[in-house]
């Protein structure tokens, strides 16, 4: 019943996204293309991030001269 | 008239009516002389706030807000019609390439070179937005509009393109949407009965204009009971209420003479306005700074460019808005009107019956004399449950409007069932029928309408407008909750009326609520539970203050209120 609740409260999280963004009114093809487009940007960031992080703050580090 | 009123304020009762929020000296409305004597009678360096620093003009507190726009919610609002534009001009790519099928209006294949007939960004708007959640409007009702009624179940299987009736009927919808005010929408009681009669005497149809050989006896007699009910000297009724402002106007007004508008004026208003062909000028919104500085221009200045003075200057205001839920501040326009000699052209369509403790409108609930007013419009589609307008003011005007006037000309007379509705119905809050039927309406309507508001705004809700006006808007802002709510409310069997652009602002879109006499207390929590619950789910519940606010400052630039924190 854990996720039961987990669950419920996940589909009002999702729900409210809906109402926000406006998704709400669209219709479920362009929901998907909306999601998609959210998902894949969102990848790439956070896929950017994991491989370009370390890199960064080993520069800046380098920068302030905390390390050579 | 505004004399007494002040005078009434002199004698220091007023200044205990702690409601609102006024700093005297800041009013920059009509210096008369006799306000500065009052603020010496006003505590005015402590929180005791009252009416009496407002020129002792207002005989009862004026207590209206217009909370501002979360900061937050603006920007995910345009965020939020930001993707639906876009997703728009996806769909109308689409529609274009003939990749989806086309439901809406087109030219014909023979027409495709011409100039583009159904390209607006209006139309834009219809196709791309109002579409997806049209099933919101045009409810078909198979049952009297009153307190509750009924509506057929549709069903769209192409997204509101087409719908289909599933054959049931969806019962008992509490009807928190008909402009029901006092409660006459009804089939059943006295009202029906004479219409009933009156039918078998007269028929239904006229078939011929007032002018001609329309005029009947009913007519008269309907004509005289609203002057007699206004307490003006004369009165004519019209057959359709946006038809008495549209085609009224004009004959009013002409060529060489001013017309100052509210800004937010009815489109039956501006339409009149603009067929007159006047010059209109526009001032804020129920701002008597705005006016008094038009109205100063305009008696400088006179004509464009001949400096020629005005024929006349004539100003429309409405009684209530109905989009605000806000009430025209009657005595400080009529206080304007007197001294700049302007004319005052009233549209009660809403505050008829309405408001002021014995429902005459709000002339009546200021305390005024109606003979202030030059023109006294109004319809009796609200509160009285029937159809049709009436124009009342002194017995020249009306004679002249009777000869000049489209409507009477042109326009077939209103239906004799329909006036006895009318007949029937102001006789019953006048009283004259001999029960008190209508005294009790129009203090149930006033109760339920304080009742309704506080509770709203207690829940935490952003509410416009005065806490007297049966009107309530409730902000709603986001695109999508204006269909969420909609079809929200209606599956807990509440029907609400929600608007979205081109009615209000882009960013504004609200739910609008008509209180009615017809409610009992238990309809009212059985709604407003409803709505408190549908706010909790479509987080909806925006205001930022929990504490009702109160505030009579006249407005500078905005009419939003001030966080005073």
């Amino acid at each position: 019943m854990a996720f039961g609740d987990a669950w419920k409260q996940i589909s009002w999280f999702y729900y409210q996204y809906l109402l926000v963004t406006a998704l709400y009114m669209l219709e479920p093809w362009e929901r998907t293309v909306f999601n998609s487009l959210l998902i894949s940007v969102a990848g790439m960031a956070v896929y950017t991030g994991y491989v370009f992080m370390p890199q960064h703050i080993m520069a800046i580090l380098h920068y302030f001269e905390v390390v050579q | 008239m505004t004399e007494s009123a002040a005078n009434k304020a002199v004698n220091g009762e007023v200044c205990h009516r702690a409601t609102n929020g006024v700093k005297p000296g800041r009013n920059g409305f009509v210096k008369n002389h006799y306000h500065y004597k009052q603020q010496k009678n006003c505590y005015a360096e402590e929180k005791v706030y009252h009416t009496a620093c407002n020129g002792g003009v207002y005989s009862r507190p004026f207590i209206e807000s217009f909370e501002e726009t979360p900061m937050f919610v603006a920007v995910l609002t345009y965020m939020g019609y930001g993707i639906l534009t876009i997703f728009g001009y996806l769909r109308d790519f689409l529609r274009d390439w003939k990749i989806e099928k086309c439901h809406i209006a087109r030219e014909r294949e023979q027409q495709k070179d011409f100039v583009p007939l159904y390209q607006d960004f209006e139309n834009f708007y219809t196709r791309n937005l109002y579409m997806r959640i049209r099933d919101n409007w045009n409810r078909p009702i198979c049952s009297v509009p009153g307190a509750k009624m009924d509506l057929v179940e549709r069903i769209s299987y192409d997204y509101n393109w087409t719908f289909d009736y599933t054959g049931r009927v969806v019962k008992d919808v509490i009807n928190m949407g008909s402009y029901n005010y006092l409660g006459f929408a009804e089939n059943t009681g006295p009202c029906a009965n004479a219409a009933a009669q009156v039918t078998m005497n007269y028929g239904v149809g006229i078939g011929s204009t007032r002018q001609e050989i329309g005029n009947l006896d009913k007519h008269e007699e309907l004509e005289k009971l609203v002057a007699a009910f206004l307490g003006v000297e004369s009165a004519m009724a019209f057959g359709m209420g946006f038809a008495t402002n549209s085609m009224n106007i004009p004959a009013l007004a002409g060529k060489g003479c001013l017309i100052l508008s509210d800004e937010l004026n009815h489109a039956s208003l501006v339409l009149g306005a603009r067929l007159s062909g006047s010059t209109i000028r526009v001032f804020k919104h129920n701002n008597m700074q705005s006016l008094e500085k038009l109205l100063r221009d305009a008696i400088v200045n006179g004509q464009p460019r001949t400096h020629r003075p005005w024929k006349k200057i004539l100003i429309l205001v409405e009684g209530i808005y109905s989009m605000e839920g806000s009430i025209v501040r009657l005595p400080e326009v009529i206080a304007l009107k007197k001294k700049y000699k302007a004319y005052l052209y009233l549209d009660e369509a809403h505050s008829i019956g309405a408001l002021g403790p014995s429902g005459r409108g709000v002339v009546d609930y200021f305390g005024l004399d109606p003979r202030d007013v030059d023109v006294m419009m109004g319809t009796f589609t609200k509160s009285f449950g029937a159809a049709g307008g009436y124009i009342g003011g002194k017995k020249e005007l009306i004679d002249y409007l009777r000869t000049h006037s489209h409507s009477a000309v042109y326009a077939t007379s209103m239906s004799p069932p329909v006036v006895e509705q009318i007949i029937t119905s102001m006789k019953c809050i006048m009283g004259e029928d001999g029960t008190t039927m209508g005294r009790e309406r129009v203090q149930q309507l006033a109760e339920n309408t304080v009742y309704f508001r506080r509770r709203l705004q207690e829940m935490g809700f952003i509410i416009y407008g005065n806490s007297d006006s049966p009107v309530v808007p409730m902000m709603l802002y986001m695109p999508a909750k204006i269909g969420a709510f909609g079809r929200e409310m209606l599956k807990r069997n509440i029907g609400v009326v929600v608007v979205g652009f081109p009615a209000t602002p882009i960013i504004e879109s609200r739910a609008r609520f008509c209180v009615s006499a017809a409610h009992t207390k238990e309809m009212l929590d059985t709604a407003l539970s409803m709505i408190s619950e549908v706010g909790d789910l479509l987080q909806l519940k925006y205001s930022r203050h929990r504490i009702l606010p109160s505030l009579d400052r006249p407005f500078d630039e905005t009419t939003y209120e001030e966080n005073e924190d």
